[in-house]
């Protein structure tokens, strides 16, 4: 029995609208096989996507959707989870979508540790509007925007997650699928906020100009600025400097979740208990 | 998904775009491009050794688009990964993906 993705898709909407070989699709696939593992209902989760490819993300699934407004995923999915704590909320968010535009959301999302799980699709460019320098497109690069060569330092995403509050924090790349469901896996069973990277490729809008017409070389240039943390962790500082490590960066099972907090909040507007003073914090500020 | 009687690797035509990158990761040479003047980039993905495939599942795991699937391990009794299959591979690489002698 080969995986059928068909019951989780809307069939009515392929094919896909993204590129031959993005790997979007790659990425929609290994969740889909995520939420299989996980064997979670179809009602029980929803998945909210902004604006750009990514957004897409949010169509092609037999969940509950939202296609939300340009980087305003995390706002949303805060409201939709405080409202059904119960359900599993997943956010899907370019890297235009969820660290330029929302980049603010991102970080307050990661503060709040709050149980969403954000899959950032991260290809280098913004692929929609077609190759315009994006925060995290490498230094040096041609894009519409600087033709010249790209001279903006570049954000680390993960970085900023892990520094931001986010219990667990992982990147993997397209082309590893398998790895990359693990990962998905791992984040959707997650308490508390998830923030996975998943390194994709777009060879139509960064690769045309930058010698990668085709989505293998593209993937062998994200595979060559990669490398396992435990790989990663060993090199000298000058060396990490053009590396991304892959895996799991970060995982906190202890930090309090946002939503168990809510609770009390709740508690103290029906008369349960008095009302929330500095004592109930181990770390107050 | 079941697989059709007695096929280790089937094709959905209508979803494929032709990216080439599911040709590009199997090891035995079991795909390949064929011309097809109907499709947008002009090549269509075929199955042109069936015999040889190992089962591996790669390209299933690489298509982006839901347009490849691999029979289980206990549907097909799959090959094991011969000589001539990866030299037929490497050889449908050099050729630009391209089935080879068309």
């Amino acid at each position: 029995m080969a995986f059928n993705y068909d019951e989780y898709l809307r069939t009515e909407k392929m094919p896909t609208l993204w590129c031959w070989g993005c790997g979007d699709g790659v990425i929609l696939k290994a969740f889909i096989r995520a939420v299989d593992k996980l064997g979670w209902n179809k009602d029980d989760v929803c998945v909210i996507s902004g604006i750009g490819c990514s957004g897409r993300f949010s169509s092609y699934v037999d969940f509950n959707t939202i296609h939300t407004t340009h980087g305003r995923t995390v706002a949303y999915a805060t409201g939709v989870k405080l409202a059904n704590p119960d359900k599993h909320v997943v956010c899907v968010a370019g890297d235009g979508d969820a660290l330029a535009i929302g980049g603010n959301h991102t970080i307050h999302g990661c503060r709040r540790n709050i149980d969403i799980t954000l899959i950032v699709i991260q290809n280098f460019i913004y692929g929609l509007t077609n190759s315009q320098t994006s925060p995290t497109t490498p230094r040096g690069f041609w894009t519409v925007s600087q033709k010249a060569g790209n001279i903006d330092p570049t954000f680390d995403g993960c970085k900023l997650a892990e520094a931001a509050g986010a219990s667990f924090v992982a990147r993997e790349k397209v082309s590893e699928p398998r790895k990359l469901e693990k990962v998905i896996q791992k984040a959707l069973d997650h308490k508390g906020f998830s923030y996975v990277e998943a390194l994709s490729n777009c060879h139509i809008n960064l690769g045309r100009k930058n010698k990668m017409q085709s989505a293998m070389a593209n993937l062998d240039w994200i595979d060559s600025i990669t490398m396992p943390k435990k790989k990663y962790d060993a090199l000298s500082e000058e060396e990490k400097l053009n590396y991304l490590p892959t895996g799991i960066l970060k995982e906190d099972t202890e930090a309090e979740e946002y939503c168990d907090m809510y609770e009390e909040i709740k508690k103290v507007h029906q008369g349960l208990r008095p009302k929330i003073t500095p004592d109930d914090f181990k770390k107050k500020l | 998904m079941k697989a059709p009687e007695n096929t280790p690797v089937w094709t959905d035509e209508n979803r494929c775009k032709a990216c080439d990158l599911c040709v590009a990761v199997c090891p035995a040479g079991v795909l390949a491009m064929r011309y097809e003047p109907h499709s947008v980039l002009g090549s269509m993905i075929t199955v042109i050794a069936p015999d040889d495939c190992i089962g591996c599942n790669e390209c299933e795991l690489a298509c982006p688009d839901f347009a490849i699937y691999v029979a289980d391990k206990k549907e097909y009794k799959f090959a094991k990964l011969s000589d001539q299959a990866k030299e037929r591979a490497k050889q449908i690489a050099d050729n630009n993906y391209m089935m080879l002698g068309a």
